[in-house]
């Protein structure tokens, strides 16, 4: 089984910061394990899988991450048949659905400013119709590509500096 | 830097926006990710809310914990500085709250929790802690600045690289 970071992060096993991670080995399977929870769940809860691979690729997009934004696009692809998932989250184009505009404005939010977030957020995205589950898997999936993204940047700049 | 409601005098009050879940009714794979035993049914308000999706709960407590907790590398005070550098930076009172209040606790010093808290990323600490904090903020704020050059103050200060993969794993948990 690949591990998602040391394929973005271009680890190869024997590789110093590949051992350096195995160092941490707990960190290196529940990161892989909450990698599979989230974007390939065995209950989605209502959050389709496209939906949740067009969020990763939204918060990596806003995080000008372009590796990270070639993973997610990548997923979405193999999900998304139509793209169109695809075009409101890099086009620009709007979907006139209130939920998915829901969906991508609480990205938006949580990822550019998660101090700001309010309320009134919350109860957004169970007025467009989102599960008590829904929320609590999109706010898990926006901290875990901010989360990811991050620890891609130490990993990048320890191969970088080494 | 914006202001934030003082979080060096104790832990803040944290109320959940979405009903957490209702231990009577919680399925098999919830309790198990709560990891509730019929002795053992005292869980806060967060992992209830976060209990709603069970099998992202299940990787992400074993995955704080390894990352808090885990043995050598970093000491944990200076784990729980980066956790409140990115919540300071992020704007997380709670957050900053809880962990300033762990770092006083394993340190005794309790004057750089106020100034973090006064001054943000800008307070003025000892150079190691300076070189953490100063790197947990840039992280924080856009990980797309990050380059190379950025471990040199940290190898500077006698980081080694499993104590910056702790560090950067710590920070990243709340950025």
């Amino acid at each position: 089984m690949s591990d998602v970071m040391d394929t973005l992060a271009g680890l190869m096993p024997g590789s110093p910061l590949f051992e350096l991670r195995r160092q941490r080995a707990d960190v290196v399977k529940h990161l892989q394990g909450s990698d599979d929870a989230i974007f390939s769940p065995a209950d989605d809860g209502g959050l389709t899988r496209a939906e949740r691979a067009a969020a990763g690729l939204r918060v990596a997009t806003l995080l000008r991450d372009p590796e990270l934004s070639e993973h997610y696009r990548a997923r979405l692809v193999a999900l998304d048949s139509g793209g169109s998932l695809a075009k409101t989250v890099e086009g620009g184009a709007r979907i006139t659905e209130g939920r998915w505009d829901a969906i991508l404005a609480h990205v938006d939010l949580v990822t550019r400013g998660p101090g700001s977030a309010e309320r009134k957020d919350i109860d957004n995205l169970l007025a467009a119709g989102l599960s008590s589950h829904a929320v609590v898997s999109l706010s898990q999936l926006i901290a875990y590509v901010n989360f990811q993204s991050r620890v891609l940047a130490g990993l990048r700049m320890l191969k970088g500096a080494a | 830097m914006k202001r934030m409601r003082d979080f060096t005098h104790g832990e803040l009050d944290w109320r959940p926006w979405l009903a957490p879940l209702d231990l009577n009714v919680a399925s098999e794979q919830q309790l198990l990710a709560l990891k509730v035993t019929p002795s053992n049914r005292a869980v806060g308000a967060y992992s209830l809310v976060l209990a709603h999706d069970p099998e992202a709960l299940a990787e992400r407590s074993p995955l704080y914990n390894g990352i808090m907790f885990g043995p050598r590398g970093l000491p944990r005070a200076d784990r729980e500085l980066g956790a409140v550098a990115a919540s300071r930076v992020n704007g997380c009172a709670y957050c900053a709250s809880v962990h300033a209040l762990r770092f006083t606790q394993l340190t005794k010093e309790p004057e750089v929790m106020k100034r973090i808290q006064r001054d943000g990323a800008d307070a003025a600490l000892d150079p190691r802690r300076a070189a953490i904090l100063d790197y947990a903020a840039k992280l924080t704020r856009d990980p797309a600045s990050i380059g190379p050059a950025d471990a040199a103050p940290l190898r500077a200060q006698g980081l080694a690289d499993l104590d910056i993969l702790d560090l950067t794993h710590a920070v990243a948990m709340f950025a």
